[in-house]
């Protein structure tokens, strides 16, 4: 029930229509599977969307992207570890999927001391800890999917305060 | 028991390597070549003239090889056994061509000691050399050190890509025209990085607690306008035809958005007021162009609606529109 891939991705607004739908796609099925928690845990809430947005950000874009495939990835990772959570109701269990659910989103983002030839470590360093993915690209790579990152989460930011804006005026 | 040492050359008018312009550049080593060719045919004698002595460079620009008399006599015996103009010809060139490389890293200085090691194998490059001498004339700088002609490449080739995504993310990130170097970008680049990341924990936050409220039944409607309605830039009468679909689909809360996403995307006017607008579309008449009038009425909007929270329409400016929007919460 995806909407139609449009052949220009990097066209902003073809990038926001997609977002958009794709975003609301997201929130509808989490309003639909956690419907209990309406009333209850803003917080969790406010998680789930935060998700929702990065998984549609991450979902538009698709595999093309190395921050995209860090976000499905770990995306992946966490319901597989949300799964294995909710079977086994053992502490044991729960630790290891905890543990696993740790040790899987670290593998990604190891805290690890990167030095730039160039002494730019303070800010490359900084830089691959935003961005998703980028923590063993080069220089030239790491600007590249930065640029890309920044343009879809602007695009997202966009959607996402004009849906609050027309939720709240409705 | 190689030294390196590290020449400069007066260039008249040069006064930073970084400053000066390609051409100026493009002179000097036209001149330096005909002096070196000169030298060159002179004889036997003038063998080590053509030597580049190099010295530190105390401002961490490199400056021309100085074409002096005063040669480096420890490393060129060795290497200089047969007096083969050609052979010779071709260090100079390699050199020449080594010479001539951009603002680069200091520390690949000390590697070229071991440059004059490899003049050899630069006999056989010696075409090759040459060739992407001239291409590479203009761009490089003077750079003894580096061991083979497709490092020196690769690193400028590798520069230039930098640069040119530096110079595309300076487009993207708002406000950065005025910053130049990349530590500056860099910086400007992490905090908008940062701040979009927190806009969408703050927008997340309140789409959360705005949930419960709506009904998010949508999917099917978005469909129905993503194929009824193809994307189209602006025009009064796809507008005013929207504005009677909108209408019909106004008591089902959210379809809106899609077809004002569509409509306004395409031109100027920023979404935000497309949606107050559809909102507020059965209190105002259809007849309503799209262009000017909207501000007014989301002003009016405003002022009708007391519950309207103010947003702003205007763009995204960085990182004030975080600031903003924390404030107004």
């Amino acid at each position: 029930m995806s909407p139609p891939q449009q052949p220009s991705s990097t066209n902003p607004n073809s990038l926001k229509i997609r977002l958009t739908h794709r975003f609301l796609h997201n929130l509808n099925n989490l309003n639909k599977k956690r419907s209990n928690l309406d009333n209850t845990q803003i917080h969790q809430r406010y998680n789930r969307v935060k998700l929702a947005a990065y998984a549609s950000m991450a979902h538009v874009v698709g595999s093309r992207r190395a921050w995209s495939r860090a976000i499905l990835w770990k995306i992946r990772n966490r319901k597989v570890s949300t799964r294995h959570k909710r079977v086994d109701h053992k502490p044991t269990n729960h630790h290891h999927a905890r543990s696993i659910k740790r040790r899987t989103t670290n593998h990604s983002n190891p805290k690890r001391e990167y030095v730039d030839p160039n002494g730019n470590s303070g800010q490359e360093v900084k830089l691959r800890k935003l961005v998703p993915g980028v923590e063993t690209m080069d220089a030239c790579g790491l600007l590249d999917e930065t640029a890309d990152y920044i343009k879809c989460l602007a695009t997202q930011v966009e959607v996402m305060r004009n849906l609050v804006d027309l939720f709240s005026t409705i | 028991m190689l030294h390196c040492h590290y020449t400069t050359m007066n260039i008249p008018g040069n006064t930073s390597g970084t400053d000066v312009s390609v051409l100026e550049r493009q002179q000097a080593r036209m001149k330096w070549q005909q002096q070196q060719q000169e030298g060159l045919s002179n004889g036997n004698d003038h063998r080590f003239r053509a030597r580049v002595e190099i010295k530190p460079d105390p401002d961490l620009q490199y400056e021309w090889p100085d074409f002096s008399d005063a040669c480096q006599d420890q490393l060129i015996p060795p290497l200089m056994t047969d007096h083969n103009v050609k052979k010779r010809k071709t260090h100079e060139d390699y050199k020449q061509k080594a010479v001539s490389k951009e603002n680069g890293v200091k520390d690949k200085k000390i590697k070229g000691c071991s440059d004059e090691n490899s003049t050899e194998t630069s006999l056989k490059e010696k075409p090759k050399v040459v060739e992407t001498q001239k291409q590479e004339y203009i761009h490089v700088r003077a750079r003894r050190g580096q061991a083979t002609d497709s490092h020196s490449l690769a690193e400028r080739v590798r520069r230039e890509k930098i640069s040119e995504r530096m110079k595309y993310l300076q487009d993207l990130v708002p406000g950065c025209n005025k910053i130049t170097g990349k530590a500056g970008m860099l910086d400007e680049i992490i905090n908008y990085v940062q701040s979009l990341q927190k806009q969408v924990e703050f927008l997340s936050m309140k789409l959360a607690t705005l949930q419960p409220r709506l009904d998010f039944d949508i999917d099917s409607l978005i469909m129905k306008e993503m194929f009824e309605i193809p994307a189209i830039g602006y025009s009064s009468e796809v507008a005013n035809s929207t504005y009677f679909q909108v209408n019909s689909l106004l008591e089902m809360g959210n379809s809106p958005i899609d077809t004002m996403l569509r409509r306004s995307t395409g031109g100027p006017v920023s979404i935000p007021e497309a949606f107050v607008l559809s909102s507020c579309f059965n209190q105002m008449q259809p007849g309503v162009t799209w262009d000017g009038d909207l501000h007014n009425l989301y002003r009016m909007e405003i002022q009708q609606e007391s519950t309207t929270i103010p947003f702003q329409p205007h763009k995204f400016t960085g990182s004030y529109e975080g600031s903003n929007l924390k404030m107004e919460l």
